[in-house]
């Protein structure tokens, strides 16, 4: 997949002299397509949306809310968090690799933080499955609702990951793309559904 | 494509001058009048729209889920006349929104990627008018032309009208993913990265939507702060961006298959046609 | 060159579908005088439980069925005639290609609702008289795409400026007329009675006449369009 750079001036991931000396300096570097920070800040307003309407609902109901919440297992939410934490870090690892020319660390990486992503996953669907077994479904009660839409919603940010992620396995796999550019981008956006759900689990399993 | 259309997209001074012998002139001569015309079909049609569904009938913002027979009888008493009137309006311009979709999938025509693009956009859009807002209509009108139906009847045309409205989402899902993946596929510039990414927002807001067809009452109901405010908000911000983005392409046309070029200030624009041998779309 | 095999036998199948769709209009009991929306429940019951009626109904409904889409081929040729035009955008023909989608659609419905409100003639009359509306209704007021394929075809017409445009003007006029016709019927929710309810003589007569005619010109303005275009390239090749 090519991709024109938007603003023509970024060299490609191939060339490691003059990545290696990029100022890494706010002024004029912005990692990975511009683009991609507008959709996060985007993103980022939407959830803020979700959250505040989350909170206002919540306020209105305390006890509700409570009693729900105990319900939940903070030790998997714990684990879920510290996982992606480490899938970011991977991430990061990766894109730093690329920067260096070292790419197969960068494809290490990457493969580090699909598997760490997938773990997340099967233990997502596992505690779907545990507390659905424990009679709280979607239209349970109220927290409930909140708590299967915005882990679902997340889920789904995460699925979409996985593709971010194929797409830059694919630019490091072969020496004739690997735009550093595209790498940058899907890291971005990795670090993004981890900044969210940090956000989640502090809502739904920490805050009581 | 087609016969006669060998010249690039040049343009002589349009005149100023009364809108309507502005109006006239550019039907004549300018040769993107076509894609003008689909233009502002689309403007003209998204503000009726918004005037006819917000403000005529008042059927949006949406009521409640959670009415009873009774009440929802009172909410078509309250509207009778708006409802009838303004959805026989609908019933007349409905279908001026297919110049909305011939332009978007125009859009998808004029980048590098395949014809599957803009056709598969075109089948979508075309026939999502048909259960997302025309049924939606027709349920309305037929409930409030019997007023003295069984409350019962007139409770499921209510159902029926709102979930039906909502009940589009599967195509603004698609859809936008189509255009999206366009977009990023594209080596023209039609559009910028970005907005490719506000059409998976847009997208996921689409899946956000669901949940109203298990909730009557609450965020998540049809008319919940989740499934129909902050949905309209992100809408109304998608709608008013692939207008001007849309706007601009217009503009930058070159009637060519190559990348589109981009927007130059009045200076420049008048620059270049001082050089003989540059022609380009000039701004209308 | 542009493979054109078959487009005459598409052609073709206009008078048949002529031929089946004025049977079925005829067949069915509530077209020739056509239903009044006055009609209390109980009368609307009556009629679909008549046993005179009932087998017409739901004959007439399902050739409608059978058929409902077959004008979409023609449709469908006169989009790629659209193509032939003097125009430097597709736009007019994908306007016409997203106005063919939808129309059909329609009628598809309405069609459905009738035949609904015939298969269990022994429910709640309210019931029945729920579906009849709808399918009348959704019948009469599926003006929307039919107005706009005219008004976008006569504009598409109006703007083919070469010297041996694609149609002559006066089929453009001719839509725009056309168009006119259809509009009274968008208004039928406003009316129980008179000239613009659902069996007025606006909404159902005027409409209903002006498809017709509608099909029947355009399928001899297209057929010869189209026969014009094989002899223009049968020489060429």
């Amino acid at each position: 997949m090519t991709n024109v750079a938007s603003d023509g001036s970024r060299p490609r991931g191939g060339d490691v002299q003059s990545l290696a000396d990029e100022p890494a300096e706010a002024t004029g570097y912005v990692p990975g397509q511009p683009d991609m920070w507008a959709f996060v800040l985007f993103e980022a307003f939407l959830f803020t949306g979700y959250f505040v309407v989350y909170m206002v609902c919540r306020i209105q109901n305390p006890e509700l809310y409570l009693q729900s919440q105990a319900q939940l297992d903070l030790r998997i939410g714990t684990f879920n968090t510290f996982v992606l934490l480490t899938s970011s870090w991977s991430v990061a690892r990766c894109v730093q690799s690329a920067r260096e020319g070292e790419f197969r660390s960068a494809l290490t990486n990457v493969f580090l933080t699909i598997l760490f992503g997938f773990v997340f996953l099967v233990s997502k669907l596992l505690e779907w499955a545990h507390e659905i077994g424990k009679g709280f479904g979607f239209s349970s009660n109220e927290f409930f609702s909140f708590y299967y839409f915005l882990t679902a919603i997340h889920f789904l940010h995460l699925l979409i990951g996985f593709i971010v992620l194929g797409v830059v396995v694919h630019q490091l796999w072969s020496p004739a793309r690997r735009s550093q550019e595209l790498v940058e981008t899907g890291a971005t956006y990795w670090h993004t559904i981890d900044f969210l759900w940090v956000i989640i689990f502090a809502l739904l399993y920490v805050m009581r | 494509m087609s016969a006669a259309a060998t010249e690039a997209g040049t343009l002589p001074d349009a005149p100023s001058g009364s809108l309507l012998h502005r109006i006239v002139w550019h039907w004549r001569h300018n040769p993107k009048w076509e894609l003008w015309f689909a233009w502002w079909m689309m403007v003209v049609f998204y503000n009726l729209y918004g005037v006819l569904f917000f403000m005529v009938t008042r059927v949006q913002p949406p009521p409640p889920a959670w009415l009873d027979a009774s009440s929802v009888v009172q909410w078509f008493d309250d509207r009778h006349q708006g409802l009838l009137v303004g959805f026989a309006i609908v019933f007349l311009i409905t279908g001026f929104i297919v110049p909305t979709n011939a332009l978007l999938a125009y859009s998808m025509r004029r980048m590098s990627v395949s014809r599957a693009f803009p056709y598969s956009y075109l089948v979508i859009y075309s026939m999502s008018a048909v259960p997302g807002m025309l049924l939606t209509c027709v349920a309305l009108t037929v409930g409030a032309m019997r007023p003295d139906r069984d409350p019962e009847l007139i409770h499921w045309l209510y159902d029926f009208a709102f979930m039906a409205f909502d009940g589009t989402m599967g195509v603004f899902l698609i859809g936008s993913l189509v255009w999206m993946l366009a977009i990023l596929l594209d080596e023209n510039r039609v559009f910028p990265k970005w907005f490719a990414y506000l059409n998976l927002c847009n997208a996921l807001t689409e899946v956000v939507v669901s949940p109203a067809w298990i909730f009557k009452r609450g965020v998540f109901a049809w008319d919940g702060a989740i499934t129909w405010w902050i949905d309209m908000v992100v809408f109304v911000i998608y709608t008013t961006v692939f207008i001007t983005l849309l706007r601009r392409m217009i503009v930058r046309e070159d009637f060519g298959t190559g990348p589109l070029p981009e927007l130059r200030t009045e200076e420049e624009a008048a620059e270049d046609a001082r050089k003989p041998s540059v022609s380009m779309g000039t701004a209308r | 060159m542009r493979r054109t095999d078959g487009e005459l036998i598409l052609l073709w199948t206009l008078p048949a579908l002529g031929v089946i769709w004025i049977s079925a209009f005829l067949i069915f009991p509530g077209f020739v005088h056509p239903m009044s929306p006055t009609m209390s429940a109980e009368e609307v019951a009556a009629f679909y439980r008549d046993p005179k009626n009932l087998p017409r109904i739901r004959y007439s409904m399902i050739l409608f069925n059978w058929f409902g889409v077959g004008m979409i081929p023609l449709l469908t040729l006169l989009v790629l005639q659209i193509r032939r035009m003097a125009h430097r955008t597709p736009i007019f023909s994908y306007c016409l290609l997203g106005c063919m989608a939808a129309g059909p659609t329609l009628f598809l419905i309405a069609d459905l609702f009738w035949l609904l409100a015939a298969f269990r003639p022994e429910r709640d009359p309210a019931l029945i008289q729920l579906f009849n509306d709808l399918a009348w209704v959704t019948f009469t007021s599926q003006v929307p795409y039919l107005i706009a394929q005219s008004v976008i075809l006569a504009l598409a017409i109006y703007l083919d400026r070469q010297s041996r445009p694609v149609f002559e003007p006066w089929v453009a006029h001719f839509n725009l007329l056309i168009a006119a016709a259809l509009v009274p019927a968008a208004f039928v929710g406003l009316a129980m009675g008179g000239a613009m309810a659902w069996d007025g003589l606006l909404s159902f007569w005027v409409k209903n006449v002006a498809i017709g005619l509608w099909v029947v010109v355009m399928g001899i303005v297209l057929g010869r369009a189209i026969h014009r275009q094989r002899a223009e390239e049968g020489v060429a090749a």
